[in-house]
């Protein structure tokens, strides 16, 4: 491969050099057969750094995850782990803590020796593992469960105990994988702050897996947005909600509605385009080289969007209300819209007074959206 | 309102065959306590002569020896079963997961006494492993393995590897693969990753195939008939002689009840013994 190949979605060569970096994945592919799971992907992440890799099931992260920890080999491309090339390293000598999606804690030892056990298996000294042992299930809020066994534990509490596990080896790398999909709404939440927490504290490198966009937004410092074996997009959560480079990330992290709309013109990195004769403004990168008047897709998101009187904006018709306490979601037929719906969050409650449902009314943007090429038929 | 119709019909060929199998039984156990009158197909009366003469050295010997064998194929078939097993379980090649189950299955279909003939021709002494030591020059004239214990075992480890293999492959299937990456990605090579984790959660099949292995060799008959031919005497092979060559028909119900009662005592200690281990693999 060309070493002077700049790889897409890796970070600004000056803002890297700021910390040291703790992972970096060069051109790594994975094929199974002649399918082809993960297409050369490049990243780079910061030390101390909480990654997340989000994407549909199918998108090649969970791949991602298994040639990092070593359960798979490359099929080309190089992993680095703080500096070390890992590729050729076998996953017991990778000092990378692995917590799995369905926990994996052995139910023939109780906690303490669970979380004793990659302890154990570096020889460490009886005493020595006892205190950190300790110390590790003090962390994780566990201090009086040692003895008992797995399966005497909440979903929760396992989930701790998985944690403590692969912290207690002091990883260079942590992997999480899927780690809330087995936990009660109520609890995901709690855990979710608990880990990040924690994961602070320590300091330590955290690559996790995740198909859920909330999950992946509340909890990352950054994230590598994946479709179909690529990582389409890599930026902080804020970035990727508000700016998304991609058809595909644009659609899958929030909700978000599609309206038809012209390309006005364009004035340095912005752009303006119209849609049923109201301006929006938009970044001019992702609609490069394309001249005024060319059709685009409008992306906005349905807290972007007002509803009005008939005559201005799109025009659609009120076909729900969904209340949700602080706002309220209308859902509104546009047979212009892709899908032919579209979603607008209005804040207060008002708006179901103000628009009843079979009202007809105009649709347009408030704020900026994202624009793309329309999508080759 | 009967809510089971059928039952009593679907019930009763099932208490007919069990009802013939307590009558067989019975009809054993009553002839091991009458007396062997020779010359006549008849027992006589009531006696514990036949249990008595169980204790004759002679006897107890080919029980302890019977033991023996049973014991050391039940561990040897183990030891051969579970790498397979594990191959079968883990591999991720279809095809070599069929080869594998195929060669491990194909001896069931075959029939003790074809099993065996086979191992004649492998075993003798001018059979393929002498017919190579020779020609390579290790031996000078042939290894006796015919008619040896060894002969016995081997042949009987063939005969037990594919319930062995078939119970270790139900209870591995069941060890989810991400205990095995868990101690991996841990820092346990694939050596500790195995002993800790692997082997011991996969201890209920290796007592459940253990303990079969054992009980099937103990009724063997064909197997130790053929291949020991006389000189390796197992229980069953005692109860053929005295009953079909002495017509001792009170006598071979004996050693056929004592037999059983072994079995059984020999299973209930074994399943006391490595209930801690059992434990182990509990989930």
């Amino acid at each position: 491969m060309p070493a002077e190949r700049i790889p897409p979605g890796s970070d600004a060569p000056a803002a890297a050099a700021a910390r040291r970096i703790g992972v970096q994945i060069d051109g790594v592919t994975k094929r199974f057969g002649a399918f082809t799971a993960l297409h050369e992907a490049w990243l780079k992440i910061e030390q101390g750094t909480f990654m997340t890799l989000l994407g549909p099931s199918g998108c090649g992260k969970t791949t991602l995850l298994n040639l990092l920890a070593g359960f798979l080999e490359a099929d080309g491309g190089e992993i680095f782990v703080d500096g070390q090339l890992m590729t050729e390293t076998p996953p017991y000598a990778r000092e990378i803590g692995v917590v799995f999606q369905n926990y994996a804690l052995f139910p023939h030892m109780n906690v303490a020796r669970n979380v004793g056990y990659g302890l154990a298996a570096r020889g460490v000294p009886k005493r020595e593992i006892a205190q950190r042992v300790d110390e590790m299930l003090a962390l994780v809020k566990l201090a009086d469960f040692g003895h008992r066994k797995p399966k005497e534990l909440s979903g929760g509490q396992q989930q701790r105990v998985a944690l403590a596990r692969a912290l207690v080896i002091r990883p260079k790398l942590l992997l999480l994988d899927e780690p809330f999909s087995a936990l009660d709404k109520n609890l995901r939440g709690s855990m979710q702050v608990e880990i990040k927490e924690i994961q602070r504290r320590l300091g330590v490198t955290t690559i996790f897996v995740t198909h859920d966009q909330s999950e992946a937004l509340s909890m990352s410092d950054r994230i590598a947005v994946m479709s179909a074996g690529r990582i389409r997009q890599v930026g902080t959560p804020d970035e990727i909600y508000r700016r998304p480079t991609d058809r595909f990330v644009a659609a899958f992290v929030g909700d978000v509605n599609v309206l038809p709309a012209r390309l006005e013109r364009r004035q340095g990195d912005q752009a303006s385009v119209l849609v049923g004769g109201v301006r929006a403004q938009v970044p001019a990168e992702t609609i490069e080289g394309l001249a005024p008047g060319a059709a685009v897709d409008l992306f906005v998101r349905p807290d972007a969007l007002a509803i009005g009187e008939a005559g201005g904006g799109v025009p659609g018709t009120i076909a729900a209300h969904v209340y949700q306490g602080s706002h309220v979601d209308m859902v509104v037929d546009c047979p212009a819209a892709a899908g032919g719906r579209l979603l607008v969050r209005v804040p207060g409650t008002e708006a179901p007074g103000l628009w009843p449902v079979g009202r007809v009314v105009g649709i347009g943007p408030t704020a900026g959206g994202v624009a793309f090429p329309p999508e080759a038929a | 309102m009967k809510t089971r119709p059928f039952l009593a019909l679907f019930v009763s060929p099932a208490a007919l065959a069990a009802l013939a199998l307590v009558a067989a039984l019975a009809a054993i156990l009553q002839f091991a306590f009458r007396a062997f009158v020779p010359g006549s197909m008849e027992p006589g009366g009531l006696t514990l002569a036949n249990f008595a003469a169980l204790l004759r050295p002679l006897y107890a010997d080919v029980f302890l020896q019977t033991v023996a064998i049973c014991l050391m194929t039940a561990l040897a078939t183990l030891i051969v079963a579970y790498p397979l097993a594990y191959a079968i379980v883990r591999s991720r090649s279809i095809a070599l997961k069929s080869f594998l189950l195929i060669t491990a299955l194909t001896p069931m279909f075959l029939g003790e006494v074809v099993r065996t003939y086979s191992w004649i021709i492998v075993l003798g002494n001018s059979g393929f492993i002498n017919s190579i030591l020779l020609a390579i020059g290790v031996v000078n004239r042939p290894v006796q393995l015919m008619f040896t214990t060894f002969g016995v075992v081997v042949a009987l480890v063939h005969v037990t590897l594919p319930v062995m293999v078939i119970m270790l492959a139900a209870a591995l299937s069941h060890v989810d693969l991400d205990y095995e990456k868990a101690a991996t990605s841990l820092g346990a090579g694939p050596v500790r990753a195995f002993l800790t984790v692997t082997l011991p959660l996969s201890m209920p099949g290796i007592v459940a195939g253990v303990t079969t292995a054992f009980a099937w060799t103990f009724s063997a008959f064909a197997t130790p008939q053929m291949i020991g031919g006389g000189r390796v005497p197992m229980v069953s092979t005692l109860i053929y002689q005295l009953g079909f060559s002495s017509f001792n028909f009170p006598f071979a119900a004996a050693l056929s009840v004592t037999g059983l009662a072994l079995t059984v005592a020999v299973l209930a200690l074994a399943k006391a013994a490595l209930a801690p281990l059992e434990r182990l693999g509990a989930h």
